[in-house]
């Protein structure tokens, strides 16, 4: 039986022909929240892309699994078939393309005989009512004019309708006032007491330890240039609140880590 | 209803454009007494004669042109006219071809009456559809008899024959065309609507329309010209547009994949007068499309939403011009474009504001999407501006798609080929959906993705 999980195994990616993961190794549980934190820079977003098949993000090394299986050099629209879901940090508008239709044909693509046209307008309603978010949001274009919250918002709306086996959150939670920060809270743990979200894995990209009061994290990794230096317990991104990063890097320059 | 059924029962000229054929055409409208013609034998002279002198507009703007009118073949066509008695008109007259109704499901559109042409043949079915009594629509030739002082005012007078090559050639072998007069007050809630059908024989079609509202009318006009044959459809279309009056003219051609489809069409407005036109360039193998609007009285307002979609081997060739002659005129252009395989398109947008124009305000927006390697699309805008306390903005863009659209769709899991279908038709949102009824939206939706599938296949 196939391995159950995410795992990143001594990773490495460029970008420009640029090395930014220099060995990745994290494995994500079904069921369970790792958090991951690392000043700007430091290889997060890269991770989440390699991850997702972006074409610009060329793996030089290592490998990624979901569920045992290798994405290699799976189209993007494959890792999201096998069950991959990210949120971007800074999502894509397509003018043009409404909402309703965008996340009809992603349902459609990713749970192909699954719901009927009522039913997903119903669950639709639903997500949309946990969000917080207005129905007329539907008619208008993907991201499209849609302020900073407003994106990061849809992003969860796609997250709870597309119920992924493993979501990677990429500072889902920045930019987000305190009311939409909760939103969000509730979204995925509304997803995550359900039948289709109950074994979802995530990975959760924040600079901030507030969003892991609404979604606790059972993991907490930094990383720093491109190498994960420091894993622990959720306490872990309490320290880095306070003390910052400077204390890591030096252990980190100096070897002990 | 299969095409077959309106056989054209008349005499027919092989087509070619020279004079021996002109005066041919000209006799053979002279002995029949059904009369199909609107244009006297001496005005067809003298345009046909401005025909022989003109140039074939060359490929000089946009230097990667190559499509070349000088050697534009209309000889071996069949050239007729006149009329066809029919028990009803065919059910869906918007279908893209006659015998595929139950494939055309969203392709009808509520009709306030019309004509419907098989080339350039009216067919006249036994019930017309019931039209307001005080609006009248004629094939152009009954028009002139029943109408003649109102249509010698507005026939020819806002497309030049002395300088328009085409409309010289349109006028020289008329042998269809349309009079539609809303009197002043009148608002039409329904469409009227303009078939011109490629029969299954290739057909020379030269229609001339007119449209004429009083003040205070309000109207839809569309015209369509679907078919599979190859045909060339060369015509005019006149709108005068009264103090107040409202028109939407929406021009749709589904034209057959080697049929040539050249028209000219001028809408001159009145004080506070609306114009709108919406163009969708869909069919056809060349299309040359001018669209002028002036905008002659204070406050006169013009919207031109336009679109093309060229695929295959298709050449698209468009150009509008607005002219703000009057103080207070608005108008907004917005052009979307694109093309896949070895689709090729020219657009030139024309703003004319001239120096007594105060405050008037014009924008222009166009934007084109190449799909493949092999398609080109030019885009040349022209501001001229003479005066000073106006607004004008022009904004203009050509890609492919971007990268980043196509990978969030992916990642949501839609395959790469549907991501692209759907950015794609969500580009030309902006332009769809400013055309005037739900019904229409969607029938150009639905054009727009048969002809991405047309493209897929091809790949
Ligand atoms: N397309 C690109 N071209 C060039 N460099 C890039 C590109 N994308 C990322 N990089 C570089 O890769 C490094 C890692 O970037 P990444 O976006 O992964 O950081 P991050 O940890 O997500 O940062 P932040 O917290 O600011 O979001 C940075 O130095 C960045 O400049
Ligand atoms: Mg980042």
């Amino acid at each position: 039986m196939n391995e159950r999980g995410l795992r990143f195994s001594d990773l490495r990616a460029n970008v420009e022909s640029k090395e930014i993961l220099k060995g990745i190794d994290l494995f994500v549980e079904p069921g369970r929240v790792h958090a991951l934190m690392g000043p700007n820079g430091s290889g997060k977003s890269t991770l989440a892309f390699a991850a997702a098949g972006h074409p610009n993000y060329t793996v030089t090394g290592g490998t990624i699994c979901l569920d045992g299986s290798n994405l290699g050099d799976l189209a993007p629209d494959k890792r999201a078939k096998a069950g991959l879901f990210l949120s971007f940090q800074y999502p894509a508008a397509i003018p043009g393309v409404s909402v309703a239709n965008f996340i009809r044909t992603a349902s459609q693509a990713v749970h192909p005989d699954d719901l009927t046209p009522a039913k997903f307008r119903a669950a639709i309603f639903e997500k949309l009512d946990v969000l917080d978010m207005d129905a007329a949001l539907l008619g208008r274009y993907v991201n499209d004019g849609f302020s900073g919250g407003e994106k990061k918002r849809l992003e969860m709306l796609q997250l709870a309708m597309l119920a992924p086996k493993y979501a990677i959150l990429d500072e889902t939670d920045s930019g987000l006032d305190v009311d939409a920060l909760r939103a969000v809270g509730d979204s995925v743990n509304d997803m995550r007491k359900s039948d289709a979200g109950r074994d979802t894995g995530f990975l959760i990209i924040t600079h901030y330890p507030r969003i892991l009061q609404y979604i606790t994290a059972d993991v907490v990794h930094i990383m720093l240039d491109g190498r994960i230096v420091k894993t622990g317990g959720p306490e872990l991104a309490q320290t880095i609140e306070r003390e910052g990063y400077d204390r890591i890097r030096e252990e980190a320059a100096a070897g002990a880590l | 209803m299969p095409s077959s059924a309106f056989a054209q029962s008349r005499a027919a000229v092989a087509f070619n454009d020279d004079e021996a054929t002109l005066q041919r055409t000209i006799a053979l409208l002279e002995e029949s007494d059904d009369h199909g013609g609107a244009v006297d034998p001496d005005v067809r002279e003298t345009a046909f004669a401005r025909y022989l002198a003109l140039p074939a507009p060359g490929a000089r703007a946009g230097k990667n042109w190559r499509y070349d009118y000088a050697a534009l073949e209309v000889a071996g066509l069949s050239w007729s006219s006149g009329r066809q008695p029919v028990a009803a008109l065919p059910q869906r007259p918007g279908a893209k071809r006659l015998d595929d109704d139950a494939s055309a499901d969203n392709l009808s559109t509520a009709n306030a009456g019309g004509l419907f042409h098989v080339g350039a043949t009216v067919l006249e079915p036994r019930e017309l559809p019931s039209l307001d009594p005080r609006v009248t629509v004629l094939p152009l030739a009954d028009a002139r008899r029943t109408h003649g002082d109102v249509v010698a005012g507005v026939l020819h007078q806002l497309i030049d024959f002395q300088t328009d090559r085409f409309a010289a050639l349109a006028t020289a072998f008329q042998n269809c065309g349309a009079f539609v007069f809303v009197p002043a007050g009148v608002q039409l809630a329904e469409p009227l609507v303009l078939v011109f059908a490629s029969a299954p024989d290739p057909a020379a079609v030269f229609p001339q329309i007119v449209v004429v509202l009083g003040d205070g009318a309000r109207a839809t006009v569309i015209e369509r010209h679907i078919g599979e044959s190859e045909s060339f459809i060369c015509g005019t279309v006149e709108a005068h547009v009264g103090s107040g009056a409202q028109l939407d003219y929406v021009a749709v051609q589904q034209a057959g994949e080697s049929a040539r489809a050249v028209v000219a069409r001028s809408a001159r407005c009145e004080a506070r007068a609306t114009m709108r036109w919406h163009l969708a360039e869909l069919g056809a193998g060349l299309a040359r499309t001018t669209l002028e609007t002036r905008l002659e009285g204070e406050g006169a307002n013009a919207a031109i939403n336009a679109l093309f979609f060229n695929t295959g081997m298709q050449h698209v060739d468009l150009a509008t011009t607005v002219r703000h002659e009057r103080g207070h005129t608005t108008s907004a252009t917005i052009v979307r474009s694109a093309a896949n395989d070895r689709g090729q398109g020219r657009y030139l947008g024309n703003i004319i504001i001239r120096p007594h124009a105060h405050g008037s305000d014009a924008s222009l927006r166009d934007d084109a999407l190449l799909l493949s390697k092999r398609a080109h699309i030019d885009s040349i805008p022209a501001l001229e501006i003479a005066a000073n306390d106006v607004k004008a903005f022009h904004g203009a863009t050509v890609g492919s798609i971007d990268d980043e659209q196509l990978f969030y769709a992916q990642s949501r899991g839609i395959g790469r080929g549907e991501a692209e279908r759907m950015i794609a038709l969500g580009f030309f949102e902006p332009a769809v959906a400013h055309f005037p009824s739900e019904a229409l939206r969607n029938e150009v939706r639905t054009a727009l993705d048969a002809k991405l599938d047309e493209a897929t296949e091809r790949a």
